[in-house]
């Protein structure tokens, strides 16, 4: 067999672990619980023969020492009787096994829970058991948002029968700077899916992949756009006027499909992904990113990613789940018409998707989001910037969005504020559903902290009980360093003497 | 195990002083109490120990030890004096009185002396045999003494501010002899070695190693140091302390003090009481713990090996050595423990 590479057992190792009676030790082997027992339990102490039972040394020490033996030695209070014969694990009564594997057992469980929480590990079932709750957390218009989504997702994808898949290293770069060449990239799948992160990055940048949203609120032809990627770039500039009407709209389907897509199937790929678009808008990547994918954010790359999901220590997993879940859910439609598609899918999909969700319902949906709404009117820039957060939120409700939007997203401040505040709205309801999740007003700074201070902590504690034991607080029992107890005994009264002869004679 | 079991009648107040007889074809042990009286107890074979003698003073006695014989035992009394007590005839004799209540009182075969301590801070030797040609001698101390021990040829004096004297009884015979006639019996003698415990509290008890090496000394703080007489530096690097007798309690130390020490007549190993009521035996040699024996109900007070080494007694009182200054039932009690022949050994390397 190869050496375990995890180190801790299984329950059934620990369990199958032969172990002593007498002092509740577990041992590796039987013989060396064996040999336990002769040393520790049936060791006569008289001349130092070791018995094999308890039984062999009462005999031994009626027959050799005239004695009898009356309880056995270092054994735990309540099992040093005579009446059980033990040897090895054998005769030892069925309860007292049960009660063992059951301490085995919450010990266990207790190792393991600590364990996962140390680690953020998630556990092997955790997710699948936590799926089905996560819905219950999600507000109702973030499920019908879903829902329509799901239901454009699943259009899209009828009408973009084949997507090429789009290489997941993001030309950050590229698309920050030069909205020009987005259209000569445009029949890869980047764009789209960049739009929701380069969007933040760069305002400039994102005309282009604006222009996509837009055409379909406006009423153009999704098959047009659907086709020639390169087409967008150039044609959403000359669209963009149309703006301050079709925001809601607008909105919509971008929040759909930025959650969705994204945050699985891009995220959870490519760690190496989140850092391009951070230069230009941090925050969202990285929430996005940490948030669906805690393992990488936690790898180091970035540190803000960190500090989102150390914001909330307490269930680091429940809320992975929670944004993971959704995403599945909604993602298996779309993932399986091909992710990647999307890109010339994603303007499509408002388009025709849009009108029939459109109803009221999605402007109910989006009330919480409405501040950023208005915040559309000005230029695309906003616009765009604005959008992804809105959309983040509901992706990444959790996280402290605001702050991280303040302190990275330069010119945006009002904005953000006013993002801010919704994102908190969002954040509030999500954090009413979830106890765990931390406060929206954490920056990202602090959490990163809070989470290495816990590290720090758990570091600390180690260190601590090492401490402990070289300098242990101590407290003296008796602590008179210039009188003794029996000088102190002597000046009791009832102790007093009054050598009254002796006075004399002195 | 059964080894170890209680004695029928204990004395009725805490317990100052345990002390076996020297004579090792005997099992007499005397015990000093605060109800002011001595005890003589005696070992049976049949696991009794029977009460022979109760013998009563003015004061609280706080040590006792046996003379020449097992009839002849020695007092310390808070009255001032000590005192030499027939046991069989309850005679007593004072042998001189201190300026203030007398701690210790020790006896030494080889030369003949008997000396005690006391809070005066002055050390009294006296003659031991009452036709003796020369009185008491008073020697001055720097500090109050708490414990006294005795080698076959050295005394021990532990005092306050961790002072710790070593005379040599052979020079302290002779001076006594000599200084007969010196003014009012002051003997100015310097001790063999000045010497300031390794310990950074109170001195708390001393005892000397049956084999004369060296002897041990314990502290209020829980701690136990081991030195050794030879002052060349070899002998002194020897010199080591220890923690014992502590206890955790959430995340405090509770410190115990360690009350007594009592070297092994045989073995050299030497046992350890403290105010956690825990008796542990320890190796000097190979600084290894060899056993340590359950809680009792109390502050051991006292502890002493028969002079065969077979049996263990120990006094358990409360006091404010154990933080209780009330009498329970039970806390006053004397263990006997017959010891195996292998219970206190040193271990085989």
């Amino acid at each position: 067999m190869t050496k375990k590479k995890r180190g801790h057992p299984d329950v059934e190792e620990i369990l199958s672990r032969p172990w002593c009676y007498y002092c509740e030790r577990d041992f590796d082997d039987l013989k060396i619980l064996i040999n336990h027992q002769k040393a520790k339990h049936f060791k006569c102490d008289r001349c130092g023969r070791r018995l094999n039972t308890a039984g062999g040394l009462n005999v031994h020490m009626n027959q050799v020492h005239k004695e009898n033996l009356n309880a056995i030695e270092n054994a735990l209070p309540n099992r040093a009787g005579l009446d059980v014969e033990i040897f090895g694990m054998e005769g030892i009564p069925e309860e007292i096994v049960q009660q063992h594997n059951q301490r085995v057992l919450t010990n266990f469980h207790q190792a393991e829970a600590e364990r996962r929480a140390a680690t953020g590990n998630l556990t092997p079932g955790a997710q699948g058991a936590n799926g089905p709750k996560k819905p219950k957390f999600e507000s109702p218009a973030e499920l019908k948002k879903r829902l329509a989504e799901h239901k454009a997702a699943k259009l899209a994808a009828e009408q973009n029968g084949g997507g090429s898949s789009g290489s997941n290293t993001p030309t950050s770069a590229q698309v920050q700077s030069m909205p020009a060449q987005q259209p000569a990239q445009g029949s890869s799948t980047y764009p789209a899916y960049q739009q929701p992160y380069a969007p933040a990055p760069s305002s400039t940048t994102f005309a282009a992949p604006q222009t996509y949203n837009q055409p379909p609120a406006h009423g153009l032809p999704p098959p047009g756009y659907g086709a020639p990627p390169t087409g967008f770039a150039q044609n959403p500039p000359p669209q963009q006027p149309p703006y301050g009407q079709p925001t809601q709209s607008y909105q919509q389907p971008f929040a759909q499909p930025l959650q969705h897509p994204f945050q699985q199937p891009q995220f959870p790929m490519s760690t190496a992904f989140s850092p391009p678009p951070f230069p230009g808008q941090p925050p969202f990547p990285n929430q996005g990113y940490q948030s669906q994918v805690p393992q990488n954010g936690y790898s180091g790359q970035v540190g803000a990613p960190r500090a989102y999901n150390s914001a909330s220590p307490a269930s680091p997993f429940p809320h992975q789940q929670r944004t993971h879940s959704p995403a599945q859910n909604g993602l298996p439609p779309r993932t399986g018409s091909g992710s990647l598609p999307s890109a010339p899918g994603l303007p499509q999909r408002p388009v025709v998707n849009a009108p029939p969700v459109n109803a009221a319902q999605f402007q109910q949906m989006h009330q919480g989001q409405i501040p950023t709404q208005h915040n559309f009117t000005p230029p695309q820039l906003q616009q765009q910037t604005s959008v992804p957060k809105e959309e983040y939120n509901p992706a990444a409700p959790q996280i402290g969005m605001p702050h991280g939007l303040s302190n990275e997203a330069p010119g945006a401040s009002s904005l953000d504020d006013l993002i801010s505040s919704a994102s908190k709205q969002a954040d509030e309801q999500s954090a009413r559903a979830n106890t765990a999740t931390p406060k929206p007003a954490t920056p990202q700074t602090a959490p990163l902290a809070t989470r290495e201070e816990a590290v720090e902590e758990k570091s600390n504690k180690k260190d601590k009980d090492g401490k402990e034991k070289a300098a242990k607080p101590t407290r003296l029992v008796y602590s008179d360093n210039e009188i003794s107890p029996e000088e102190k005994m002597a000046s009791m009264p009832k102790y007093a003497f009054t050598p009254a002869q002796k006075t004399v004679q002195v | 195990m059964s080894a170890q079991w209680d004695i029928a009648e204990p004395p009725s107040d805490a317990i100052s002083a345990l002390r076996f007889s020297s004579d090792s074809a005997s099992r007499r042990f005397a015990v000093a109490s605060w109800d002011k009286y001595v005890y003589i107890y005696e070992v049976s074979d049949d696991k009794q120990c029977l009460l022979l003698n109760k013998i009563e003073h003015r004061a609280p006695v706080l040590d006792v030890c046996f003379g020449k014989d097992n009839d002849e035992i020695y007092t310390a009394c808070l009255d001032w004096d000590v005192r030499r007590i027939q046991i069989s005839s309850n005679e007593q004799t004072v042998l001189s009185t201190h300026d203030a209540g007398v701690r210790n009182v020790v006896y030494s075969k080889e030369h003949g002396l008997v000396i005690s301590a006391a809070w005066d801070s002055t050390v009294h030797v006296h003659p031991a045999s009452p036709d003796a040609e020369w009185p008491t001698a008073t020697i001055n101390l720097p500090s109050k003494p708490f414990s006294l021990s005795l080698s076959s040829s050295k005394l021990v004096v532990a005092m306050a501010n961790r002072a710790l004297n070593i005379y040599e009884l052979a020079t302290l015979a002779k001076e006594c002899k000599n200084s007969a006639n010196a003014l009012q019996n002051r003997l100015d003698i310097e001790p063999w070695q000045r010497r300031e415990s390794s310990l950074k509290f109170m001195t708390r008890a001393v005892d000397c190693m049956p084999g004369d090496e060296g002897y041990a000394t314990s502290s209020i703080e829980g701690r136990v140091a081991v030195e050794w007489f030879d002052p060349s530096n070899e002998s002194q690097a020897r010199k080591y302390a220890f923690k014992c007798h502590r206890q955790p309690v959430d995340d405090v130390d509770v410190v115990y003090p360690v009350n007594s020490i009592a070297f092994h007549p045989v073995h050299g190993t030497f046992a350890t009481g403290g105010g956690d009521g825990v008796v542990a035996i320890w190796d000097a040699i190979a600084k290894r713990r060899i056993r340590i024996y359950p809680k009792l109900a109390s502050s051991i007070a006292a502890m002493s090996f028969s002079a065969d080494g077979r049996i263990l007694a120990t006094a358990i009182s409360p006091g404010f050595e154990d933080g209780k200054e009330e009498l329970a039932e039970g806390s006053i009690a004397i263990y006997i423990r017959e010891l195996g022949e292998n219970e206190v050994k040193k271990k085989a390397k």
